[in-house]
Formats: C-alpha cells, structure tokens, sequence
C-alpha cells in the first residue's frame, strides 16, 4: 500500500515538475512543441446566502464569500502514446476547506494500443475518480451544470474521498458505429489525511487518524450518436479504518462504502436532460457504544434539465433527493437512538438557476435552492446539530473566468 | 464542409466513428504512427457549426465539453483553433498528419480531401 502510493506520489511529482519546467521557458516552449504543451486554468468565486444553516461559511441570514475555486493545470503531450499531465487546485468552502494549493491531480497516461476502431492505456499517478458523470471535473465551474453539483450525488463535505486517488488506472475505448464505448478500472489510495475527509463519518473535535484500503473504481460509459445519449455505471468500494486517538470515545471503527451509480443523459441541440441514480451501501461497525454502527443503504437521485434560451443564456431547473437510510427516510429511527434531528438523514433540493456566458472565457451564474432537510450539510460550517433548520432556502450567485 | 488532411495521409476515407474519435482529441495517431494535429475554427464560426452538425453529426457545444472533460481532468488536450479557413488550408497542408476542415469550393490540391464513410 505505501509503496504503490509512494509511488503514485512520485509519478505526480515528476509529471508536475516537467509540466513546470516546460511552462518556465514558456513562450519559447510553445514554440519549440509545437503547441503540444498546453497551459490552462479558471479561477471563480461564489456569493452564498441562505435563509437558516450555514453552506460554505457563515451564510445564514447574511452573504458568506468564503467559496472560491482556483485552479492551473498543465498539460504536455510528449508522444501520440504518451502524455503527461498536472493540476493544482486552490478551493476555499467554509469550515471544510481553506484554499491551501494542492496537486490535485498529476499523472502519465500511456497508450500503447491505439487504431482506427478504439485504444487501451494505462494512466499512473494521481488520478480523478471516475465517479458518475461530473466528478472528473468536479471543481471546475464551466464544467458543472449548475454552481454546486446535485449534492445527493456529489456530496461537497466527503468529496476529499472520492476527488482523486494515488494509484493507476486502465482504460479501454471503443469507437464503433453506433457509438464510444468506454471501460476504465482505477486502483488506488483515496485521500484520508485530512480534517475535511474525517469530519463528515466521524463528527469534530476527534483526535484519532482515518487510514484506507486501496479502492478499486469501475466505470463503463457509453456515448451515442455524437454524445446524444450519454450511459454510464460507476462502483466504487471504500474500506476506511479509524485509528483511535489519544483518550478517544470511539474505538477502532471500521466504514464500508460501496456507492453504485447509474447515470443517463441526453442532449438535443437547445437542451439536456440528465439523471443519475445512486444506491449507497454503508456498513458502519466496531466504533463502540459512543457512535451510531449499523449497516443500511443510502439512497440518492436527481433529474435535472437545461435549457439553452440563446447561445449565451442558460436555464436550469432540478430536483434532487438524499436519503442516509432508505429503510428510514424521515430519519425518524437515527433520531430515537442518537437524539439528533431526523432531518439531518435527508435532503430534498429544488433548484432553479441561470447561467451567462459573457464570453467564452468569462461566465456569471445565479441560482436558488429551496430545500427541505439538512443531509448534505457540513458540521464544520454547522457544529451545533439542534440548532439546524429543517427547511432552508439557498442563494447563490458565481462569477468564473478561465484560459 | 468537407475533411481535408495533410498530402501525406495515405487514407482517402475513414468511418465517422474515427472521425468523431480524432476530433474528439480521443485517436492521436494515424496508421503508420504519424501523430495526428487536428485544427478547428472558433466554436462561434458557422464553419465549426456545420462541420459538427453534418460531418461530425456532434453538436457543438458537445464537442467543447468533452473536450472540457479530457483537458481539466488531464487526460487529453485541445486543439489548435485557427483563425481563417486561408490560414486552416495553408496549415493543414504543410503540418504532417494534420487533419482539418474547409469548404467543399475552398479546397486547394495541396490538401488531401478524406471522405467519410
């Protein structure tokens, strides 16, 4: 496990530094590689109010700017088989992030095989998770449909878990006639080792350590007709260890995460209509009398649609629902053995939200979320439980540039 | 719309499929191993809209996403976007294993015009 991260961390060190020292002779560099080196990157920052709780910082009842995203990565195609990569990521969100720069990912994507009808490779390194249709590029505004992605999905408090991972994955695509078939296996260390990966399964204030098994990733995706149907499965499989630390409550817990999700989308020309479903099986055991243990599924889907009104105005509208446990979706049992609220078990999320591309580069968003329950809400921006609103309203407005 | 190719090329016709591929920024290499350079217009120009409405059979915006996709997760690039079909003939001619697209009535002899099959 060290070793294969070890590793993984070296691979990503060399592929940012020769990414870096490419750019230093910058323009010189271009030139000499014939734009096979290529340097890109956005920077957005997010107003966020909400009517009760608090979503990235401070936003109940007052304007919180502590959501910002930037991003640089560089990329350098050293043969048609071979291309290193790099990217760093500066994300502020509150209570679970604090804009520290970090490699988020930095890998060598090899493809030795490669014809007319598809190709096969290998990527090593730090990897983005495949992980339903938008975490790849979760952290980049122009990427995502709307300001935050659907939450039930793509939970803002555990991303740390399944950002990207230390480790290799394989790929097989296919290009056939009726479409692209794609299959990618990813091996590799989640990232455990920080506050923002612990706080969401074990709660503040804990002195012990989350350790992780290597985590094996599947996905098949399947692309029709020019990107008009869109289907794909994704499984992943966590198995995180606690570390007790010194006189710690807890003890040397154990957290099985299997998500398994189904994603569909299509495309028309003016607009989109996108689904994804996911069944979360969570096995929580060993962490004593002081902790909620137990095993249950959790349950989360949305469908989403936008609207193209003009080239540069788009319009979304979605409905998105969490359920920590689908055999008590009201939460009604977590609140009899904890005595925490019920509705901390679930969210169900109404957005309408629009966006405008100014330019190709530079794009403002506004959007609305009227929720009812809190599931997806962060303890660091919210550590009193009983002082959660079950219904709250969400505004938020973003402003994204990029190169 | 059609496809135009560097002189070199020793194909005169291709599946869409691989078409969809290479513009992609998917396929990198030709048979033969020559490296492919796809050239574009700007998403904006009516060229690039009816090259990926009818040639490519991909809406636009589709293309730019995925293109999207590859580049902010590190697993692929852009490609070149070039000012002027004067400029796309004149660098699709003298770049080996470029690939690119102009008007059928533009088309000069030092290109190689690749049909989709």
């Amino acid at each position: 496990m060290c070793v294969c991260s070890r590793f993984a961390k070296t691979t990503a060190s060399i592929a940012l530094a020769g990414c870096l020292l490419s750019w230093h002779t910058a323009s010189h560099a271009l030139d000499l590689l014939d734009g096979d080196f290529q340097l890109h990157g956005f920077a957005s920052l997010t107003l966020v109010s909400t009517t009760d709780n608090n979503l990235f910082g401070q936003s109940d009842n007052q304007i919180s700017k502590d959501f910002s995203e930037v991003g640089v990565n560089a990329s350098w195609r050293l043969t048609p088989a071979l291309q290193l990569s790099g990217g760093l990521l500066s994300r502020r969100a509150g209570g679970t992030d604090d804009g520290g720069v970090r490699l988020d990912y930095g890998l060598l994507d090899w493809a030795p095989m490669s014809s007319e009808g598809g190709r096969a490779g290998i990527r090593m390194g730090r990897i983005k998770t495949a992980y339903g249709l938008y975490n790849t590029t979760r952290d980049v505004p122009f990427t995502r449909p709307s300001i935050i992605l659907p939450q039930s999905i793509y939970f803002e408090r555990t991303r740390n878990l399944t950002v990207s991972a230390d480790g290799a994955e394989v790929y097989v695509e296919r290009f056939g006639e009726g479409g692209t078939l794609s299959a990618s296996f990813a091996y590799g260390q989640p990232q455990t080792d920080t506050e923002a990966a612990k706080v969401p399964l074990v709660g503040l204030d804990r002195p012990g350590k989350l350790d992780s098994k290597l985590a094996p990733d599947l996905q098949i995706l399947y692309e029709g007709a020019g990107n008009r149907y869109r289907l794909a499965f994704t499984a992943l499989r966590l198995d995180l260890k606690y570390q007790p630390g010194y006189r710690d409550i807890l003890q040397a817990g154990r957290f099985r995460l299997t998500p398994l999700i189904f994603s569909a989308q299509y495309n028309a020309e003016n607009w989109s209509l996108t689904s994804e479903y996911a069944l979360r099986r969570t096995s929580i055991t060993d962490f004593g009398p002081y902790f909620y243990n137990g095993t249950f599924n959790g349950q989360s889907y949305y469908v989403q649609g936008t609207y193209r009104l003009t080239p540069q105005w788009e319009a979304l509208l979605r409905y998105d629902a969490f359920y920590a446990d689908q055999n008590d979706r009201d939460g009604k049992d977590f609140a009899a053995a904890t005595r925490l609220p019920g509705f901390t078990r679930f969210a169900k999320d109404w957005t309408v939200g629009l966006r405008f591309d100014v330019t190709p580069q530079f794009m403002l968003r506004a959007e609305a979320h009227f929720v009812d329950g809190t599931g997806f809400l962060a303890a660091q921006d919210n550590p009193n439980p009983q002082a959660l609103r079950r219904y709250w309203d969400n505004f938020m407005l973003q402003a994204s540039f990029r190169f | 719309m059609v496809v135009i190719a560097h002189p070199a090329i020793a194909e005169d016709s291709m599946p869409r499929a691989t078409l969809r591929a290479i513009l992609g920024m998917r396929l990198q290499r030709w048979p033969g191993e020559t490296p492919v350079k796809v050239f574009v217009l700007a998403d904006e120009t009516p060229e690039h809209a009816t090259f990926s409405k009818s040639v490519l059979q991909v809406f636009p915006q589709q293309l730019r996403m995925a293109w999207d996709r590859q580049v902010f997760s590190g697993q692929g690039q852009y490609p070149e976007v070039i000012a002027s079909t004067q400029e796309m003939l004149a660098r699709v001619a003298s770049t080996p294993g470029a690939i690119g697209y102009v008007k059928a009535s533009e088309v000069t002899p030092n290109v190689r015009v690749l049909k989709i099959r």
